[in-house]
């Protein structure tokens, strides 16, 4: 496995709240944020950091680009020498991508990114390398005003690789994007990773980073489920080997008794049907086709976060979706989730 | 580049795209009307002042004329400034200004003079212009302290509104709040401050509006070093031999420096502890 760049050890960031009182108008106390968190970041992988809305993704994020203290716990890293050492300001060596940045103003693409590239000691040859890189080159003495959305991503890429970091951190890098753009983005966060950066994309849609990371993290409630391989996560949550296949006419389970298939879901319609099951799937699809039906589409479940959540917590599906996290955070204990892989 | 470059690289940057602005093209006709037209004003040889006083002197007329500096500039200065921090946030920019390894002290003090200069610019310009108009009609040139120490003055002030303006913006979440607060403490310096002025007076027994009472002209001039417009006129009265509120030189030029040096300080410690 590639070494360890960033390591968080039981950290910690809640956000303080105003909780006014009579005699002490300006009071607050801690809020939620994240709690206990262990992370580790490898070179070279791309980590996925998933998680619903409250989660905490952008707050963990946020604390990693070194915009948030660390109340409590700290930051070992590994990016000046070989050894994991405290590290007081992770900033020079972190890019940070924060979600939708609206670069507004009569400020040309190439002045925008120069007056970052000021401060963080970047020359200029850097910044056009950049606005190729992420194909605003033909843009650049664009007023911001005339950015797209998507190209306004593009620019907030380019701004997160300035000062060539270590680790990088994007937070919803897709919103916006055009399929074209999403394609090439991916391309390029692998070529990045193949070059030894260790990259955090969070993002509340599993299914958009599979294929593209090594690594997933399970945020809920501020505290970190589970992390390791994406089929290791699967496998210790349960949900692992799951297939799902779909077909005209109706649909006899007792065509499978002899396979020894687990079901876990099945759905008949008027005209069709959906099975999903854990199994040896070729040998299912084989006795299906074989008994006559018309299959429309078969293939592996894809992640879906709302499962994994439950999985992971024990919660039920309508407890996970529609409860948002209080201002008041309870520490909330994971279920079932070995500590390490 | 030093980090002392980086800061004037980005101040400089700063000014220019605010230079151009839509806001500060608005501002030109009433700083126009407020600084060189005051000043043509007050240097009418036929003027006569509420009291049947006529000023005497180019630099008394520039005295005068500073009214306009007071409600006109320090107005721009607000208006220019109030969204400085606040646009950002809401934007998104500020946190990747932030996440920059630039210390968050140097990028407060890179936006107090990026928006300072973007006021005093225009502001100079005009004054010069006033100085120019007020020693061709009054036929006297104001001498080089007095010249000196008005457009400090006024460059001061000026920084202490931006100051104030920004100090909001870090604290406002959204652009209407920005503006009350920047807004606000201009409207208390420049109009409330009198009222101030009166409740103190009835508090301690001190007869209100009798302008000759040397008791009242005292607490005026002490109430005044707790104002940034009247620090300003203090600054101003001292190239004014006929003008004595009884308040020293050195506690006039203190208080020109607390007013700079508390919020400046106030403002960086802000930044450090600034959550996007």
């Amino acid at each position: 496995m590639a070494k360890v760049v960033l390591a968080l050890q039981k950290v910690q960031h809640r956000h303080r709240i105003a909780s006014p009182r009579w005699s002490k108008p300006w009071a607050a106390r801690l809020g939620p944020g994240i709690v206990d968190v262990n992370l580790n970041l490898h070179e070279g992988a791309v980590l996925g950091l998933v998680g619903p809305n409250g989660a905490g993704k952008t707050t963990l994020l946020r604390l990693m680009a070194g915009l948030l203290p660390i109340q409590e716990g700290k930051a070992m890293a590994r990016f000046e020498s070989d050894e994991l050492k405290p590290v007081r300001d992770l900033r020079p060596w972190v890019g940070h991508m924060p979600e939708q940045v609206r670069w507004q103003g009569r400020q040309t693409v190439e002045d925008a990114l120069m007056e970052l590239a000021d401060m963080r000691n970047v020359g200029e040859k850097r910044v056009r390398n950049l606005l190729k890189l992420v194909g605003l080159a033909q843009r650049q003495d664009d007023p911001l005003n005339n950015l797209s959305q998507g190209m306004r991503q593009r620019l907030s890429i380019a701004a997160a690789l300035l000062g060539s970091p270590k680790v990088l951190l994007l937070d919803e890098p897709y919103n916006g994007l055009d399929p074209v753009a999403s394609r090439a983005f991916t391309e390029l966060i692998r070529r990045l990773a193949s070059k030894g950066v260790s990259v955090v994309i969070s993002s509340h849609m599993v299914s958009q980073l599979s294929g593209l990371i090594d690594r997933v993290a399970l945020l809920h409630q501020g505290q970190l489920l589970d992390e390791g391989r994406m089929k290791d996560v699967e496998k210790r949550l349960g949900l692992e080997g799951r297939h799902r296949v779909s077909g005209d006419g109706r649909f006899e389970p007792n065509e499978l008794e002899e396979l020894n298939v687990e079901r876990l879901g099945l759905e008949q319609r008027e005209n069709d049907w959906t099975f999903t099951f854990r199994g040896d799937a070729p040998r299912v699809l084989e006795t299906l086709v074989q008994n006559g039906n018309v299959i429309e589409r078969w293939g592996p479940v894809e992640p879906d976060l709302v499962e994994w959540l439950c999985a992971s917590t024990g919660l039920e599906p309508e407890d996970i979706t529609l409860e948002v996290r209080g201002p008041s955070m309870v520490p909330y204990a994971a279920v079932g989730v070995a500590e390490d892989e | 580049m030093s980090e002392l470059q980086r800061v004037l690289r980005m101040a400089a940057r700063i000014r220019r795209e605010r230079l151009g602005s839509i806001r500060l093209k608005i501002m030109w006709p009433i700083l126009l009307l407020f600084l060189p037209g005051m000043a043509w004003g007050f240097s009418d040889p036929n003027i006569v002042l509420p009291g049947g006083h006529q000023p005497d002197t180019s630099m008394e007329v520039l005295f005068y004329a500073s009214l306009g500096v007071v409600f006109g500039a320090t107005m721009c200065g607000v208006l220019l400034s109030f969204d400085g921090i606040s646009k950002d946030r809401a934007s998104g920019m500020l946190e990747i200004r932030l996440s920059q390894p630039m210390p968050r002290v140097h990028q407060a003090n890179a936006l107090v003079l990026g928006y300072w200069q973007t006021v005093i610019l225009p502001v100079l310009v005009l004054l010069l212009a006033c100085l120019l108009v007020v020693g061709y009609r009054m036929n006297e040139w104001t001498s080089v302290t007095q010249t000196v120490v008005y457009l400090a003055s006024t460059a001061l002030i000026l920084l202490w509104y931006v100051l104030f303006a920004l100090l909001a913006s870090t604290a406002a979440k959204e652009q209407g709040t920005a503006i009350a607060f920047g807004v606000g403490v201009w409207f208390f310096f420049t109009f409330l401050w009198a009222l101030v002025t009166t409740m103190v007076a009835y508090a301690s027994g001190v007869a209100i509006g009798e302008t000759n009472n040397p008791a009242w002209i005292a607490l005026e001039g002490r109430l005044d070093l707790l104002s940034p417009n009247g620090v300003y006129h203090h600054l101003l009265e001292t190239q004014l031999p006929t003008v004595d509120r009884g308040v020293p030189v050195w506690q006039v030029w203190g208080a020109a420096l607390l007013w700079t040096v508390l919020p400046w300080w106030a403002l960086q410690r802000r930044m450090k502890s600034l959550v996007p």
